[in-house]
């Protein structure tokens, strides 16, 4: 008789135990943005004037006025099937914009109910002006959570 | 709480249910030999019937069948609908979906003595093939502005599973029968939508690589066993004691009288 006492004490502890347990595992790095670096001559380069973006279709400032600048993280459009970002560099007598066209695909992602829904993305296609960018390369055309090099934007040297 | 309370209610009948008060440690009667074929057994899950009848927000409503060997083996087949509607805490995203699953195993029965008591140990191997949905009603864009509701319909996956399981089972009245099992439950396989991974897996629970569950079994045990296990019903336990020392009972199935050891009735025919 103990021993079913026992038996049943444990399955009532292990059933209360079982439904105590409920967590939200949302993951913590939940940030989908592009990454783009830029390179000079072929190496990483470190703007020394400001840079500001923005995209067309939006009154949001992507980047604004930023300093000394080596590398941008950027969001992308959930809906649009190509995004226009102008970028504008400003020195101390001259200022410059390029516009870069990105062609994506977008899919979405999600987790758990308790969790946001993100919008992955796959870049299929760079396209931009040359006045102050050489030129772009895709070295990773996923765009999701992981913090992974997506675009190479390399300046001409006069840039600097 | 409402499941909790259930639950309880349950193990308070099996704990006083009539094989308690039939039990007699120092009993003396000849061991019972199970035949090959003990029995067939049905059963249902009573606990995933009344977690979807108090709306919890996953339910797992089985049925089973199994064959006993031997009254120690006991190969099992499970089938059942898991059924799960999923509302974001902070979100307005929903998940949901129903599919049937189906488990195959065996349970091993350790309590050496055939007494109606059943202390099982065993195994299962679950599969389900399901279709999810997943909605979110105020997707939005943040940069952008634009919203779009997000219908995710119709997703699919497979899922298959290794669970160990432990348990006890006794014998409530006839051929009905009680018992519970928590089970450990391991993924072997999955293979589900790129867009998203189920929140729920029906038959599995809460979609990760490890899970725990458990099962409360109303059992109907038919077969040669059934009425032979040893178990007093319930009216014979209540009248038993008021028999006359000269009254006899009829038939195979009876108990024998523990008022006189077979070595005392030698010693005394002796």
């Amino acid at each position: 008789m103990k021993q079913r006492k026992g038996f049943f004490l444990a399955f009532l502890l292990a059933i209360a135990g079982l439904n105590s347990c409920d967590t939200i595992d949302c993951t913590l790095n939940n940030i989908v943005e592009m990454r783009c670096n830029f390179y000079k001559d072929g190496n990483p380069a470190q703007l020394n004037d400001t840079l500001t973006i923005t995209a067309m279709g939006t009154d949001e400032v992507l980047l604004n006025r930023k300093y000394m600048v080596s590398s941008v993280v950027l969001p992308l459009s959930y809906f649009n099937l190509e995004d226009t970002l102008i970028l504008t560099v400003k020195g101390e007598d001259y200022e410059a914009s390029d516009t870069m066209w990105i062609e994506k695909t977008s899919y979405n992602h999600f987790e758990s109910p308790d969790c946001p829904v993100n919008m992955f993305h796959d870049i299929t296609a760079v396209r931009t002006t040359h006045l102050f960018i050489d030129s772009v390369t895709i070295t990773h055309s996923d765009v999701n959570f992981s913090d992974h090099e997506n675009l190479q934007i390399h300046f001409y040297p006069s840039a600097d | 709480m409402k499941i909790f309370r259930f639950i309880s209610i349950l193990l308070l009948i099996s704990l006083f249910s009539p094989l308690a008060w039939g039990q007699d440690k120092k009993s003396n009667a000849p061991k019972e030999k199970a035949p090959l074929l003990s029995g067939v057994g049905v059963g249902v899950d009573i606990c995933g019937l009344a977690m979807k009848a108090v709306g919890a927000r996953f339910a797992n409503m089985e049925v089973c069948a199994r064959v006993g060997l031997k009254e120690k083996f006991f190969p099992i087949f499970e089938i059942g609908i898991g059924d799960c509607t999923r509302y974001g805490g902070e979100t307005t995203n929903v998940f949901s979906t129903r599919a049937p699953y189906w488990r195959i195993g065996m349970d091993y029965n350790i309590n050496k003595k055939v007494n109606g008591n059943r202390f099982l140990v065993g195994f299962r191997y679950g599969i389900t093939s399901y279709k999810y949905d997943f909605t979110a009603p105020d997707f939005e864009d943040p940069i952008y502005g634009i919203a779009r509701p997000l219908e995710l319909e119709g997703l699919k996956g497979n899922n298959q599973w290794l669970e160990l399981c432990i348990g006890f089972e006794t014998k409530l009245w006839s051929i009905m029968r009680l018992g519970w099992n928590i089970r450990y439950k391991t993924r072997t396989m999955q293979s589900v939508s790129e867009l998203g991974e189920p929140y729920f897996v029906p038959g599995f629970g809460k979609n990760d690589g490890n899970a725990f569950g458990g099962s409360v079994y109303l059992t109907f045990d038919i077969g040669k066993s059934a009425r032979k296990n040893g178990q007093k019903p319930l009216l014979g336990n209540l009248f038993g004691k008021h028999k006359q020392k000269g009254e006899t009972t009829k038939g195979k199935d009876s108990e024998p009288s523990t008022e006189e050891s077979p070595r005392a009735a030698k010693r005394r025919h002796n």
